[in-house]
């Protein structure tokens, strides 16, 4: 019987309710930091086939929407009520994405009846492997990242598998700590079960099952009618990774959107092969996979922020994503850092989008921002202090509807600060500056919201600093409808120093004591020719310290005398200012310089000749050809592919066994 | 024989209770606002208790008084031009807040614009450290430099926080000083002073708050003081506060950032009053009005104290009576989406113009209009009479949704009712889940021009088998100050461990606290009975990055009993995050005391038991999918033994309860009525 659209919307409050209340039992019953401050948690409840119909929508992870457990579910074999299951296997059906992410299920009986399932991960701090924390860029092999456990059951009809159990404890560093979010996550499973069964004794179980679905239903059906509102076409969009590894040559996310209709096909093909690094996203090629979905949902719901948050919203969704890249990596590829990777991709997605509705959709985002964290002694009690000092985030890009948000915001938006006075209050350091950083944002009609900006003092030998996350010191935030990129991110020892030192994406640095850490984010990019955006505004950011002088005069081509605007000054400057190009996207110099070399017709070429070899050959043959391409004179760069593929086949001639396998390719 | 009067003065209604303090007899009032003149509603309210109810001005011997002055300044954002000054290099304190936003998902996401824009934010050349030693000393040129800045933007006042002042307040008092010294004209308000507390955005977005409401709050404070004087109440005006106590309103010229919730904290403290009176110690305070509904938790007395309570679109950090926004109250607008779904809120129709059916100009459909179009309230007058409910209005405007969903009028109203309803269940349930708690185990206490009309529709929802209606439901406000205590909280930040070393810090800074407590009561209130001292500490364990506040007996922390302290807090841990660790390390993060000087608590008259029926009328009605008859109650007619059967509606003039079949209705010897759940909840 189709349910009544009343009772629906009732069922829906319930659902979330349930959803929340799970969250909120995690959060309140948790243990560690991790789950406190940066809430990178979430819980939800799903079908019978693992579906997500409700997720937690006041706190934890907003990468979740939809997660699909089917292929961690069926893992496991014979559900019986009390069971609860747990993985943090990233190749074990792809539900758990990095190894400190224990994902958990249990099945919600009704009578004999499986009708559903309550689920969740915890981000653990720590599960063991090469590096205190178990993230590291440097990693190669999922093996260093810790224990994996598969999916298995941790309780069978409500008695815990103490086997199990100790063996994960026995391989992570701070065990007390995991056990105790893990009793935590155990505790929101059972609010789950609760909550699902109070719905069935208050709707029915018949009302219970058709509300589900249709709610997904409904998702689904707003999705369509958010998309269909796209015209048709094909959009292009690319962005990079600074670097592949430490120093390494830069990683390109390249996307195809199709939208055909009320569905959208995202064609991953084009972007880069599978690293030797942990930057890989593991998606198993599942078409729907939720860390391809992210922007995608970003998108939609900012399109329309009716949309119910469920699994339904990504079926009108197919991605491509060709095996042995860095969205697809085969076993054993690292994949630990792949939230660097998915940050940018959500940027790509969104430019995608950008492209097809320009008025509806803001320009690139700042991007990622560094997790700071500092292991130092504290030299009054000389107790070891490791400490996450603050996410150094940028704004978000500039739009139709206005200036992007500064400092945080967009893709960026879920990350709390520390307090200045928290920070030099548990960690032996003096922070000199916490603020947003000048002429950071894009100029555009709409401003791209600025950079943050922390630098500070430590006074220990050994102090190691991590910048976890930290990109964008290359490429920056691209402009949109032109408007002009953001600034580069920057990472410096004793910037004012003779001995200065550039850091760069460098993520881990020793220092001594008197040295000074300035990092800063990337600042979003603009929106519209900043020569249009009126002057009043442009005199406005410049009062606020947001904009200099020299800027407004150079980018806005507005001039501000003693604090005045100067209108006729203004004039003559904005007469002798080019128009913004009439092109949809705006790069730095940097990405212009590399794209002037790697365009999209070598790029072409790269991928088709790379994806003829063996996975494991890949990167290594890529890393040769860049190499060669670097070393070609500029007149032997044609632009066309041609030189691609030479230097792909000078490679391929000095590597016999490669030879061979094109030759029997050729030969099928 | 004296009277105590409360008043609470919200947006259309100033609310009267007065109370008998010899016999207990309440008595209540509803005068409209006079926005254009605050303060001569209270005048005219009085007058008219002395005509209605014989109650002479001078007869007065307590009064108190909630308003919204400072709020409103705050959401209309009509407060004074203030200037920040920050240490240099911290500039974006108000900008950058704590970074995350609003709503995570949606890309336009925006934190709200500062009350004090960047332009406006000064650095001063000063460097105090964590532990309260001075790195940089204040500089007097920079200072000069600031203020001539801060004339140059015409500032109206000046907000000083300075970067550890909670450790060491006096780079905030130099440059205070010289600054009063220098521009006696301009009011300069410390962070430090306003609410002394670790963390630079918190305590400077309630510095900032404070600054900017309290010149307009003390004119407003003056201009009633002269108002009564001139009435003849001789009793001194006292104000009611967030943390649902009292102050005196000179005493409120200057701390007026501890008055500007007040409104709802006294309904807190009014429903814990009236539950306690009658036996209930676990309560969910329900206050729907016109344009919000709020829920708190009141366990044996107690309020749940929360920080961060938002006053507009802003958070402050001063210890606050925690209520929980669970929806947009009577006046939400329904509608039917583009994709055919029914949806409730957030927009409001608010108070103006309000419910088609109040035929006030609205036209669209809001929840008070489906409850008239079920033909639930309408029946009487409401209001006090300045309301008259036109139901065939809110027909008209229910079946622009009807149409739409191919429904009948009733159908969409009741719709609208449960829909309205599921969205509060929601909000209740994460509450709940928040706080560990079962809402199965408390009774709802409904109040508020709306409390009552949905009140049991959500107990129902939750499955809680109580609800309670007092008397006066739509003046609980006005109640809850006038018995509420004087009550005043002090804060010492600490940040050390829970060792010996830190026994004589413990005893000292109790003892330092207690010292100030005792003053401000007996000195700045007059308060001349023992008041009592409740001592709390804000503890951790280390490493954790949140602290939860424990209490504590004046007894432990005299003594320096530090093992009395740890228990306390293992087993407030236990109970709040159902774990502990009691051989892990504890961090001392606060130290705090709350000073209270009892009010007189009446007891509300228990009147005598009777027997035999209420007199009914019958009515049609349209409840749970169909027509059905009703019984219509006046609640006057209902006395304590009266039980009655439901489906009912109660009607009364300043609110309508309306009871759906399955619950089971009485009435207490305070004449409460109590509603309750049948079956298994």
């Amino acid at each position: 019987m189709p349910i009544d659209p009343v009772t629906l919307q009732v069922l829906h409050s319930h659902a979330q309710a349930a959803a929340d209340s799970m969250a909120y039992t995690l959060f309140r019953t948790a243990h560690s930091t991790f789950v406190k401050e940066t809430e990178d948690f979430t819980s939800g409840l799903t079908t019978p086939d693992g579906m997500t119909f409700a997720s937690p929508r006041d706190l934890g992870a907003t990468w979740f929407i939809g997660l699909d457990y089917a292929n961690a579910i069926a893992l496991v074999n014979d559900y019986k009520p009390g069971d609860v299951c747990i993985t943090n296997d990233p190749y074990s059906g792809f539900v758990c994405t990095h190894s400190p992410d224990l994902h958990m299920w249990r099945p919600i009986f009704w009578g004999d009846e499986l009708v559903a399932f309550a689920v969740g991960h915890i981000h653990n701090t720590d599960v063991g492997g090469a590096v205190p924390a178990s993230l590291s860029r440097a990693l190669t092999e999922v093996h260093q990242e810790g224990i994996r456990i598969p999916p298995a059951k941790l309780y069978k009809e409500g008695v815990l598998d103490e086997t199990l159990l100790h063996v994960m404890l026995t391989n992570v560093r701070m065990p007390d700590q995991n056990w105790g979010d893990l009793k935590a996550q155990v505790a929101s499973m059972a609010t789950g079960e609760r909550k699902v069964h109070e719905m069935i004794r208050r709707f029915g179980l018949e009302t219970f099952r058709e509300g589900v679905r249709e709610l997904l239903n409904q998702g689904e059906r707003q999705a369509r009618a958010i998309i269909s509102e796209i015209p048709d076409g094909d959009y292009f969009f690319a962005d990079y990774l600074d670097e592949d590894a430490p120093g390494g040559v830069p990683v390109r996310l390249a996307l195809n959107l199709q939208i055909r209709g009320d569905e959208a096909i995202l064609d991953f093909t084009g972007s880069d092969p599978q690293l030797q690094s942990s930057l890989n996203v593991p998606t198993g090629g599942a078409e729907r996979h939720i860390l391809l979905m992210v922007g995608y949902n970003y998108c939609l719901y900012t399109l329309d922020p009716t949309i119910p948050l469920n699994g339904g919203i990504v079926r009108p969704a197919r991605c491509v994503i060709p095996e042995g890249t860095v969205l697809n990596p085969q076993f054993p590829a690292a994949v630990g850092m792949r939230s660097l990777t998915c940050v940018r991709l959500q940027g790509v997605v969104m430019g995608a989008f950008q492209a097809a509705l320009p008025h509806r959709l803001p320009a690139g985002p700042s991007g990622g921002g560094a997790m700071m964290n500092v292991k130092t002694v504290d030299d009054s009690s000389g107790r070891l202090i490791m400490a996450s000092i603050d996410p150094i985030t940028g704004g978000a890009g500039g739009s139709a509807v206005g200036d992007g948000t500064d400092g945080s915001g967009a893709n960026n938006a879920f990350l709390k600060n520390t307090p200045v006075e928290i920070n030099e209050i548990e960690v032996p350091i003096r922070i000199l500056r916490y603020g947003l950083v000048p002429d950071s944002g894009g100029p555009g009609l709409h401003r791209g919201g600025l950079a943050t900006c922390l630098e500070f003092k430590v006074f220990t030998p050994n102090t190691v600093v991590t910048a976890r996350n930290r990109d964008r010191t290359r490429f920056a935030a691209w402009g949109a409808a032109g408007g002009k990129p953001g600034m580069t991110s920057e990472f410096w020892r004793n910037q004012h120093d003779p001995h200065a030192v550039n850091l760069g994406n460098t993520d881990v640095v020793t220092l001594d004591p008197g040295d000074v850490i300035r990092v800063t984010s990337a600042g979003a990019a603009g929106w519209g020719d900043a020569k249009t955006r009126a002057p009043e505004a442009v005199a406005f950011d410049v009062a606020q310290g947001k904009v200099s002088v020299e800027a407004a005069a150079r980018d806005y081509g507005v001039s501000i005398v003693n604090g005045a605007l100067d209108l006729d000054e203004t004039e003559r400057l904005r007469a002798a200012m080019a128009p913004a190009k009439n092109e949809p996207f705006s790069y730095n110099q940097n990405r212009d310089d590399f794209e002037a070399v790697w365009n999209m017709r070598n790029y072409a070429v790269l991928t088709e000749l790379l994806s003829r070899l063996p996975v494991h050959w890949r990167y290594f043959v890529k890393r040769q050809v860049f190499e060669r391409i670097e070393n070609t004179p500029p007149e032997a760069r044609l632009g066309d592919g041609s030189e691609v593929r030479a230097a792909f086949e000078a490679v391929v001639n000095g590597l016999p066994q490669i030879r061979a396998t094109l030759r029997a390719q050729a030969a099928e | 024989m004296g009277y105590r009067v409360g008043v609470d003065i919200g947006g259309t209604f100033a609310d009267f209770c007065v109370l008998d303090a010899e016999t207990g007899k309440l008595e209540t009032l509803k005068v409209l606002t006079t926005p254009a003149e605050p303060g001569a509603e209270v005048v005219r309210g009085i007058g008219e208790l002395e005509r209605r109810f014989g109650v002479a001005a001078s007869a007065i011997e307590y009064f108190t008084h909630g308003t919204t002055v400072g709020i409103n300044a705050v959401i209309q954002r009509r407060g004074i031009k203030l200037a920040l000054m920050v240490t240099r290099n911290f500039v974006d304190v108000l900008e950058l807040a704590r970074l995350k936003m609003p709503d995570p998902y949606h890309l336009y996401s925006a934190r709200p614009q500062p009350l004090v824009t960047r332009d406006r934010v000064i650095e001063i050349d000063e460097r105090m450290l964590a532990d309260g030693t001075i790195e940089l000393p204040i500089s007097e040129d920079s200072a000069r430099a600031a203020l001539s800045q801060a004339r140059e933007m015409g500032a109206e006042g000046i907000v000083i926080s300075l970067l550890h002042c909670y450790r060491n307040p006096t780079h905030e008092h130099q440059l205070k000083a010289w600054l009063n010294q220098w521009a006696p004209e301009l009011p300069v308000f410390c962070s430090a002073d306003v609410w002394p507390i670790i963390r630079e955005y918190e305590r400077t977005t309630t510095a900032v708050i404070h600054s900017y409401v309290q010149p307009r709050v003390s004119n407003y404070l003056g201009s009633l003081q002269a108002a009564l004087a001139k009435a003849g109440v001789t009793a001194p005006a006292m104000v009611t506060k967030s943390n649902g106590g009292v102050m005196t309103a000179e005493l409120g010229k200057t701390r007026c950032v501890q008055m500007l919730l007040s409104g709802t904290a006294a309904g807190v403290i009014g429903a814990g009053f009236v539950a306690r009176q009658a036996g209930r110690d676990h309560v969910l305070s329900l206050d729907i009005g016109g344009t919000s509904a709020d829920l708190a938790v009141v366990i044996e007395g107690r309020p749940s104290y929360g920080v961060g309570e938002t006053v507009g679109e802003f958070p402050i950090f001063i210890p606050t009576v925690a209520v929980t926004s669970i929806g947009e109250g009577g006046g939400s607008i329904a509608k039917v989406d583009g994709f055919g779904r029914l949806v409730v809120g957030p927009e409001s129709a608010g108070s103006t113009p309000g419910p088609a059916c109040y035929g006030r100009g609205g036209i669209r459909p809001t929840v008070t209009d489906a409850v008239a179009a079920c033909g639930l309230i309408g029946h009487g007058e409401l209001g006090y009479g300045a309301v008259s409910v036109d139901r065939d209005a809110a027909r008209t405007a229910v079946q622009t949704l009807a149409e739409p969903m191919g429904m009948t009028v009733e159908q969409a109203a009741e719709g609208v009712i449960r829909i309205c309803v599921a969205g509060m269940f929601k909000e209740v349930s994460k509450l709940m889940s928040r706080q560990g708690l079962d809402p199965r185990d408390f009774t709802l206490l409904a109040f508020g021009g709306a409390g009552p009309m949905l009140g049991c529709f959500l107990a129902r929802e939750l499955g809680v088998r109580h609800t309670l209606v007092p008397t006066t439901p739509g003046v609980l406000s006005a109640l809850g100050g006038l018995i509420a205590d004087v009550k005043n909280d002090f804060i010492r930040t600490g940040y050390f461990e829970l060792a010996p070393a830190a026994a004589e810090r413990i005893k000292t800074g109790y003892h330092e606290l207690a010292q100030e407590a005792r003053r401000w009561i007996r000195e700045e209130q007059g308060f001349e009975d023992e008041p009592t001292l409740l001592p709390s500490a804000d503890l951790r364990y280390r490493g954790q990055s949140f602290e939860i506040e424990v209490p504590l007996t004046l007894e432990t922390v005299e003594s320096g009993d530090l093992a009395g302290i740890a228990a306390a807090f293992h087993a407030e841990h236990e109970r709040l995050y159902g774990h502990a660790d009691p051989k892990a390390a504890i961090e001392v993060i606060n130290l705090r005391m709350v000073v209270v000087g009892k009010a007189a608590q009446p007891n509300l008259p228990a009147y005598p038991e009777v027997t035999g029926t209420p007199p009914a009328r019958k009515i049609q009605v349209w409840l749970d999918g169909g027509f059905v008859e009703a019984a219509l109650y006046d609640r006057a007619d209902l006395k304590h033994g009266h039980s009655f059967q439901t489906p009912c509606v109660i009607q009364q003039a300043d609110s309508t309860t309306c009871v759906p079949a399955g619950f089971v209705g009485s009435v207490d010897r305070n004449h409460n009525l109590i509603l309750t759940l049948q079956g298994d909840a």
